[in-house]
C-alpha cells in the first residue's frame, strides 16, 4: 500500500550531479515537487538550469544520482504523456515549417495514442478545444508561419498541453514574447495549476516576473537551494546577490 | 503518337513507373525537405549507383547471379548507405551535413573502382546516370510497384509519427514518440524509393525530383497535407509532361522530367509575384 503522500510525489531528485568531461554542471541536486506546486528555477547563465530540465526529461543521464517520476525510477518510466516540455526557443526557427496550428498542437497526442493509432472525433475536439484555451481559435486552421512570436510560443504550449500532462516543464516559455501576452501566459498557467493540480517548473531569466505567480523557487548555481515563495521573498537581496553578484540589478516587479 | 504508349510494353513500362515515381518520391520528399535532410538523396543514389555497378560486376563473373537484376543489389547497397548515414550524423553531432558527403564520395568513389575492374558495361550505366525512357523492362516495374505499395503504407501508417518526428524530434522523444524506430524506417523507405526509382530518373537527378516539387508546393501549401498532395500533384505533371517529350523529341527521360518540374517551380514563384503585385 502506498500513501497518499508518496501517490503525490511527482519529481524526486536524490543526490543528482551531472558533468561533462571536465566541467561540473550540476552537483549533489535534491529537489522533491509534489502534486499541484509551481516552482520557478532561477540562476545565472550557465547554472545548470536547461541541464536540470533535460535530466528531469531523460534527454540526458545524470552522472550519479537517483531520479524519480511518479514515483518510477526515470530510466524505467515509460508515461511520458504525462510530461508536458516548452523547450526554450521552441519556437526558434519552426514559423517556416508548412504546418497548420491545428497540425502542431495534434503532434502532441502522437505519443499518447501510440503507433497505428489515428485520431478519434474526440481527440480533435480536444486539439480545437485547447487551442481556443490558449486563445488562438481563429488561428486553428492557419499555417505557423503566419502567427507572431508569442502566437507561436503558445502554440507549443497547447502541444505540451493537448496530452493532459501532470507535469508540465517550461524553459524560457516568454523569450521573444511581449509584456501582455506574459501576463496572459501566467494566468493561464495559474488556472491550470487550480483547476488540474498540474504540477509546474518553469525556468525564466525575468525572475522579478515569474516569482509572482509560482509558490516555490528553486534556486541553481551548480547546486540547488528550495525556497518557499514567502522565504525567497524575503530574502530575495541576498540570494540573489549571493548568486547573480553585486554585478547584477535585479528588477522586481511591483504592481 | 499518344497511342504509342498503349502500343508498346516498353512504354507502358516507363508510363506506370513514372506515375509510381512521381507519388513516392515528392511523398518522403516532402518529409527529407522539411527535416534539411534534401541531400540525403544525393548522398544515397550515389551509394546506389555502386551497389548496380557491384551487380553488374558479379552478374557478369559470377554465372548463378547473372539472372539477378542490378537493381536488387543497388537496394541492398542503398539501404546499408542509409543506415551508415545515420550513424555517421550521431558521431558528427554538430557537424551533421557532413554525413552525406562522406557518403556521396564513398559510394562514386567505389563506383568508378568497380567500373574500372569491369572495363566494359557502359552502354547500360549511361541509363542509370541520367535515366532513360526505353530502358525500363518488366522486371524493374514490378519492383518499382513492389517498394511504391511499400512506401505508401508505410507512410500511411506511421504518417503522424513521422509529423511529429519531422516537425520536432526533440519533443518527439519527451512526449514518447517511438523516435528511432520510426527514422529507421523512414530512411530504409528513403533508400528502397531511390534504388526504384534510378531507371526513370537518374542517378544525378533523383534528388531533384525528391526536392523539386516540394520547393514548388511550399511556395502555396496551407497545410502540411496539402503540402504533400500538391508535391505528388506537380511531380504528376512533370512526370507526364517530361515522359512525352523525351519521348517525342528523344530526350533523356530524367533530364525532361526535371526541366518541366523546374518550369513549373518558377512558373509558381512568377504567379506568386504577379500575386503580389497585381494586390
Amino acid at each position: 500500500m502506498r500513501n497518499g503522500n508518496a501517490d503525490d510525489e511527482i519529481i524526486r531528485l536524490a543526490s543528482v550531479s551531472f558533468h561533462y568531461e571536465d566541467k561540473h554542471v550540476l552537483d549533489q541536486v535534491n529537489l522533491e515537487l509534489f502534486r499541484g506546486d509551481f516552482v520557478g528555477i532561477v540562476g545565472p547563465n550557465g547554472s545548470g538550469k536547461s541541464t536540470l530540465m533535460k535530466l528531469i526529461l531523460g534527454l540526458l543521464t545524470p552522472t550519479a544520482g537517483r531520479i524519480l517520476l511518479f514515483g518510477q525510477p526515470q530510466e524505467r518510466f515509460r508515461d511520458w504523456s504525462k510530461v508536458g516540455y516548452v523547450a526554450q526557443q521552441a519556437a526558434h526557427g519552426a514559423g517556416g515549417f508548412p504546418a497548420t496550428v491545428r497540425e502542431v498542437v495534434s503532434s502532441g497526442l502522437v505519443g499518447k495514442l501510440g503507433l497505428f493509432r489515428r485520431l478519434k472525433p474526440a481527440d480533435r475536439e480536444k486539439v480545437a478545444a485547447v487551442v481556443e484555451r490558449v486563445g488562438l481559435a481563429d488561428k486553428l486552421d492557419k499555417r505557423i508561419g503566419s502567427l507572431s512570436g508569442g502566437q507561436l510560443q503558445r502554440v507549443f504550449i497547447a502541444r505540451a498541453l493537448v496530452a493532459d500532462p501532470e507535469l508540465l516543464i517550461l524553459d524560457e516559455p516568454t523569450v521573444g514574447v511581449d509584456q501582455e501576452s506574459i501576463e496572459q501566459f501566467y494566468e493561464l498557467l495559474r488556472s491550470l495549476k487550480d483547476e488540474h493540480k498540474m504540477t509546474m517548473m518553469i525556468v525564466s531569466h525575468d525572475v522579478g516576473m515569474m516569482t509572482q505567480w509560482v509558490n516555490k523557487v528553486a534556486c541553481l548555481q551548480h547546486t540547488l537551494h528550495l525556497h518557499s515563495k514567502h522565504e525567497f521573498e524575503h530574502h530575495q537581496e541576498e540570494i540573489l546577490q549571493v548568486m547573480y553578484g553585486d554585478t547584477v540589478r535585479v528588477l522586481a516587479h511591483h504592481h | 503518337m499518344i497511342a504509342d504508349w498503349f502500343h508498346y510494353d516498353f512504354l507502358r513500362y516507363t508510363l506506370l513507373s513514372g506515375v509510381l515515381i512521381g507519388v513516392i518520391c515528392p511523398l518522403l520528399g516532402t518529409f527529407l525537405v522539411v527535416r534539411r535532410l534534401s541531400m540525403m538523396a544525393d548522398g544515397l543514389s550515389h551509394v546506389t549507383l555502386s551497389g548496380v555497378a557491384a551487380g553488374m560486376l558479379l552478374s557478369k563473373n559470377v554465372a548463378f547471379l547473372g539472372a539477378v537484376n542490378p537493381l536488387f543489389f543497388g537496394m541492398i547497397f542503398s539501404v546499408i548507405g542509409s543506415l551508415f548515414i545515420e550513424r555517421l550524423r550521431k558521431l558528427y553531432k554538430s557537424q551533421q551535413d557532413l554525413a552525406i558527403p562522406i557518403i556521396l564520395s564513398g559510394g562514386l568513389g567505389l563506383f568508378t573502382v568497380l567500373v574500372s575492374m569491369a572495363d566494359g558495361f557502359t552502354t547500360d550505366l549511361y541509363s542509370y546516370l541520367f535515366g532513360n525512357i526505353v530502358t525500363v523492362t518488366k522486371e524493374d516495374m514490378f519492383a518499382l510497384i513492389g517498394v511504391a505499395v511499400f512506401v505508401i503504407g508505410t507512410v500511411l501508417a506511421i504518417y503522424k509519427e513521422l509529423f511529429a518526428v519531422s516537425f520536432d524530434e526533440e519533443f518527439a522523444r519527451v512526449s514518447g514518440v517511438a523516435r528511432k524506430f520510426i527514422n529507421f524506417w523512414f530512411i530504409v523507405l528513403v533508400a528502397l524509393t531511390i534504388a526504384a526509382s534510378m531507371r526513370i530518373v537518374g542517378v544525378l537527378l533523383i534528388s531533384a525530383m525528391i526536392t523539386l516539387p516540394v520547393a514548388s508546393s511550399l511556395q502555396i501549401a496551407k497545410s502540411f497535407r496539402q503540402t504533400i498532395f500538391y508535391a505528388i500533384l506537380f511531380a504528376e505533371i512533370s512526370v507526364l509532361v517530361g515522359l512525352y517529350f523525351a519521348y517525342l523529341l528523344d530526350w533523356a527521360s530524367g533530364g525532361t522530367i526535371v526541366l518541366v518540374a523546374v518550369l513549373l517551380l518558377l512558373g509558381v514563384l512568377a504567379s506568386k509575384k504577379l500575386k503580389r503585385i497585381w494586390n
